[in-house]
């Protein structure tokens, strides 16, 4: 999506190798009740960039506070929405970033963070949406300054 | 004796310096692990202390307000024992709904949210209280706008709440301490913090959750100044209580006031 003269391009960041917050998730929603196989989390970045941004792909993934190639794996998304069976959560009065680490990227004019989590069941299928928003609602959101983002 | 149960999960690293202030104000404490929640039924009154327990994973507090040892401390919060959390341990009772209290249990209607400037923050503050004595039995016999020294040292200490619940967090006397200068007048808070609340208590008094470490303010060489500076050379004076062992004293007063000598 453009505005004016910048475009959203979305990153997803994920671990390649084991990633204990997943796990520590798994456990908890285990706890909570909510019957789950696997939780996939990811970091998704968006960077509102103009044509000055050059080849941003190749700046990401040279930054080593959001990709470290010795345990990320970094891809960018078509979308700048979450997919389906999947949830953002943000946070709720957000105001964007302009540097990474202190850092600024070269036409870059706003950055923003947020955790991508994905709920598999035994079959490696997408959980029920109901057992999603209960993921969110009891444990993922804190409401009081977080949101949940579906597609 | 009164006994207090300092409670330790995976990374939280203020135990010692938590229980080592309760022990000089006269309490009976002792740590218990998170994989020993059957161990807490015998104590009188709670502490769950700072750090960074399970690593802050998914968000402070959050994992731990979910873990199988706090069922215990919710149903002792409940039945009228008094929890103290500081730092990580106030993000828990945040999390666990205890406090403010305003919505169900395990359903959060407030945060201590990342700092406003991202980064996580070691900065010395003094905090008054910013309600009636009357409103907070768990510090019995503190006096009107106390003021104590403490450390404020977290990356989320932000109270962050919708504008309602905020509203009803003021209005209804849930922001127990606000952060002031050493004179008592209030300063603008390190993390940005909403309602500049350092602070927070439920309805009934008994559950209170402070962001800034007083136990790190608890004896004179941990004071940032020149008191500290004159100690130098001095063991005795050095090792004399400071400011922050006052809000431990007061906390002791409530619990052995509870529990029959």
């Amino acid at each position: 999506m453009t505005a004016g003269s910048t475009t959203t391009r979305t990153f997803a960041v994920t671990l390649t190798i084991p990633d204990n917050e997943a796990f520590t998730a798994y456990e908890t929603l285990g706890r909570l009740g909510i019957a789950v196989a696997r939780v996939v989390r990811a970091d998704i970045w968006q960077f509102d960039a103009d044509e000055s941004a050059g080849d941003l792909a190749r700046t990401v993934a040279s930054i080593e506070a959001i990709h470290n190639p010795n345990k990320h794996r970094l891809a960018e998304r078509t979308s700048e929405r979450p997919a389906n069976g999947e949830v953002w959560i943000a946070p709720r009065d957000e105001a964007p970033a302009t540097t990474v680490a202190g850092r600024a990227i070269p036409g870059v004019r706003a950055i923003r963070r947020r955790t991508a989590w994905r709920l598999l069941d035994e079959g490696g299928r997408d959980v029920a949406p109901a057992e999603l928003d209960r993921a969110v609602e009891t444990f993922l959101c804190n409401p009081a300054f977080q949101v949940a983002i579906t597609a | 004796m009164a006994a207090v149960a300092v409670v330790v999960f995976p990374g939280t690293n203020s135990e010692d310096e938590t229980l080592r202030a309760l022990l000089a104000v006269g309490l009976d404490g002792e740590l218990v692990h998170w994989s020993q929640p059957e161990r807490l039924a015998r104590f009188d009154a709670f502490v769950l202390p700072g750090g960074f327990a399970y690593e802050d994973r998914i968000r402070a507090g959050a994992v731990a307000a979910h873990d199988a040892v706090m069922d215990p401390v919710i149903e002792a919060a409940q039945a009228g024992k008094f929890v103290l959390g500081i730092c990580n341990g106030a993000q828990m009772l945040a999390e666990a709904g205890l406090v403010p209290g305003t919505g169900p249990l395990r359903r959060p209607t407030a945060a201590f949210a990342p700092n406003a400037s991202g980064r996580f923050q070691s900065v010395h503050v003094h905090v008054k209280l910013a309600v009636a004595p009357e409103r907070v039995p768990i510090l019995a016999g503190i006096e009107p706008n106390a003021v104590i020294p403490a450390w404020a040292s977290h990356g989320d200490g932000r109270l962050a709440a919708p504008h309602d619940e905020l509203a009803r967090i003021e209005r209804d006397g849930h922001r127990a301490f606000v952060y002031c200068g050493r004179d008592g007048n209030e300063v603008a808070p390190p993390n940005g913090s909403a309602l500049n609340a350092a602070a927070l208590v439920n309805r009934e008094g008994n559950v209170l959750a402070i962001m800034p470490h007083p136990e790190r303010d608890a004896w004179t060489y941990q004071h940032l100044d020149a008191t500290r500076d004159a100690t130098r050379g001095d063991t005795a004076a050095a090792l004399a209580p400071s400011g922050g062992i006052r809000l431990f004293e007061h906390f002791a007063r409530a619990v052995k006031g509870k529990v029959p000598a």
